[in-house]
């Protein structure tokens, strides 16, 4: 029997992360890559979560998050707590992605835009965020399937509260736990299906487009 | 050309003021990872001149266009168009006035073209009417017309990526002058296209002068072109304007041995000058010179002779130089042949026909008789060559 509810809420949270963190992480990184002297510093920090031990940030989520409320709701073995700790784990994720997609864009071409006369939202929106939109997707997939997969931090701050802070990942720890090994199988195969076909999609696009103006080079100079 | 009118009865009203002056300097500065060289530039140019920069690499062509721009900032100077102040700087770094790239009206055709890869060739030009105010028929319309004048109206559709270098470039001109820009400047847009696309470009450059009365500004480090194309021609080295003049001038009075060194020109000589006397070869050779009293007495001086101030003889005469014949190559029904004149044995390049020769019976190693035309010797002031701050002092 898979655990729906396990999955669903996995789902549900990385579909709120994605819709909180790309936004943000595109207004970030678009900044990041002009950020002058404190690039460096601000790179490191935002790659933290990289490197550093889901239970340690865990630890200090907990302890920093324990008794405190957000818009009324407890900060700690909730929805609400996993969330924020999903999306400090995902920053790196969203944000390299698409900073290296921004800085790739050549600074000519800036200038061009400023040359016809574009205002700084406008060659933003229509020059960079167009070109920079594999950066944009690869973030989105790697973020969402990193979200599903997240276990160490989302224990240590939501618990494994069924149908608010446990998500798959941990229902499958679960169940391994309790020697229901053909649900914690399911469930896995589930996951891996899920994460395959996002990593497949995207690279569909990109090799689908890398293709397509292979051929369209090749019809130009014929 | 219908979309133009307006512009052109603008332009045409206000008699030709869209004069663009340009006047700029800023230290060197920078680090060792981005070094900026120092830039002193002075020029103008009036409406439907074009006005080339030649240079080698690395002199400030292109920084000089930039500035013009709005896309560098130099440390201090003005630059105004059409009467309109677009950047102001009286003291270093004291910036009063400096508009933005976008507030400038310039039309920027970019080296390596800089169209945006994941637009249209016809998005790629409408872009630059996007806040001309027009509605979006509109400005597809003009963007089309643009394209017709360009002769790319069929590859409206095609991504850059689809088009050929000399294509992208047409449509980089439709861009640069979609906006009825005041100044059009043309960054070394002859550089990476074959020679027929080249010719293609010229006559479209040609037309444009007619048809649009605006100065126009060509970074080039081909003098051969800058001749062909420019009214005048500011010679640029290591950021500093050396010498603005017509081309016809700039080859037969270079204001220095440097510029004459840049432009290419052949036989420059070192003498002493003084009081209307050149003094060439140790004493050993003498011109009564012209020049305009401004090169003090006893000055070393650089000189050069343009081909038709020399005259070469087979028969000695008095003041006719013996010059033996050092080396002799014929190129068809050309022969360059270079002499070797007086103890210091100076070398001097001289072309001729191959008739030329044969009636002179020149050989390797015979003796000819050269005869300068003092009239056409032009005397300059010498410098150490790689210090062009020198002639600033």
């Amino acid at each position: 029997m898979i655990d729906t509810q396990a999955i669903f809420l996995s789902l549900q949270l990385a579909a709120c992360t994605l819709l909180i963190i790309l936004p943000f992480g595109i207004w970030l990184a678009h900044h990041l890559v002009s950020a002058g002297k404190w690039k460096p510093w601000l790179e490191a920090l935002l790659a933290l979560p990289l490197v550093l031990p889901p239970t340690v940030l865990g630890y200090y989520l907990l302890v920093g998050f324990s008794g405190k409320t957000l818009f009324g709701e407890p900060m700690v073995f909730s929805f609400l707590g996993i969330l924020i700790a999903s999306l400090i784990v995902n920053l790196p994720f969203a944000i390299q992605p698409i900073q290296r997609a921004f800085e790739a864009i050549p600074p000519t071409l800036q200038e061009a835009a400023q040359v016809c006369g574009l205002k700084p939202w406008q060659i933003f929106y229509r020059i960079n965020l167009p070109l920079a939109w594999r950066g944009v997707l690869s973030a989105a997939v790697l973020t969402f399937a990193h979200t599903l997969g997240e276990f160490g931090v989302i224990l240590m701050i939501g618990g494994a509260i069924p149908g608010k802070t446990k998500t798959a990942s941990i229902a499958i720890y679960d169940q391994v736990q309790s020697f229901n090994t053909q649900g914690a199988g399911m469930l896995s195969l589930l996951l891996l299906g899920i994460s395959l076909c996002a990593i497949a999609i995207s690279y569909g696009f990109f090799g689908s487009s890398s293709n397509r103006i292979a051929r369209q080079r090749w019809a130009a100079n014929a | 050309m219908g979309f133009l009118a307006p512009a052109l009865i603008e332009l045409l009203a206000s008699g030709g003021q869209l004069m663009l002056k340009v006047r700029i300097k800023s230290e060197s500065h920078g680090n060792f990872y981005h070094p900026t060289i120092p830039l002193e530039i002075n020029l103008s140019c009036a409406a439907g001149e074009l006005h080339a920069l030649v240079g080698p690499s690395g002199s400030g062509k292109t920084t000089t266009l930039r500035a013009i721009a709005g896309l560098h900032q130099p440390e201090l100077g003005l630059i105004e168009c059409a009467d309109k102040v677009w950047f102001s700087a009286l003291q270093a770094n004291q910036v009063a006035i400096n508009l933005s790239p976008a507030e400038r009206s310039c039309g920027f055709l970019f080296q390596q073209y800089a169209l945006f890869p994941h637009l249209s060739a016809l998005h790629n030009v409408a872009i630059a009417l996007e806040n001309s105010g027009l509605s979006k028929i509109d400005r597809l319309a003009q963007s089309h017309e643009w394209l017709k004048r360009m002769a790319m109206s069929e590859f409206a559709d095609r991504l850059p990526s689809q088009l050929s270098g000399g294509q992208q470039q047409r449509v980089a001109l439709a861009r640069a002058l979609a906006r009825n820009p005041q100044v059009l400047l043309l960054d070394e847009p002859f550089s990476a296209i074959d020679n027929p696309t080249r010719q293609n470009l010229y006559r479209i450059l040609a037309e444009l002068r007619e048809d649009l009365a605006i100065p126009i500004i060509l970074v080039t480090h081909d003098l051969r072109e800058a001749n062909l194309l420019a009214d005048s021609i500011t010679v640029i080295d290591h950021g500093i304007g050396l010498q603005t003049s017509a081309p016809n001038e700039l080859f037969q009075k270079p204001r220095n041995s440097r510029v004459a060194e840049l432009v290419g020109i052949p036989n420059v000589f070192q003498g002493i000058f003084n009081a209307g006397r050149l003094d060439w070869q140790d004493n050993d050779c003498h011109f009564e010179v012209l020049d305009k009293g401004k090169i003090p007495p006893a000055s070393p001086v650089a000189w050069v002779v343009p081909q038709d101030g020399l005259t070469v003889h087979s028969q000695a005469a008095d003041h006719f130089l013996p010059a033996q014949v050092e080396h002799l190559s014929s190129l068809g029904q050309i022969a360059v042949v270079r002499f070797s004149i007086g103890r210091a044995k100076e070398s001097l390049v001289w072309e001729a026909s191959a008739a030329e020769i044969k009636r002179l019976k020149i050989k390797l190693g015979s003796t000819a008789y050269l005869e300068f035309d003092a009239h056409k010797i032009h005397i300059m002031p010498l410098r150490p060559i790689n210090d062009p701050r020198r002639l600033l002092q």
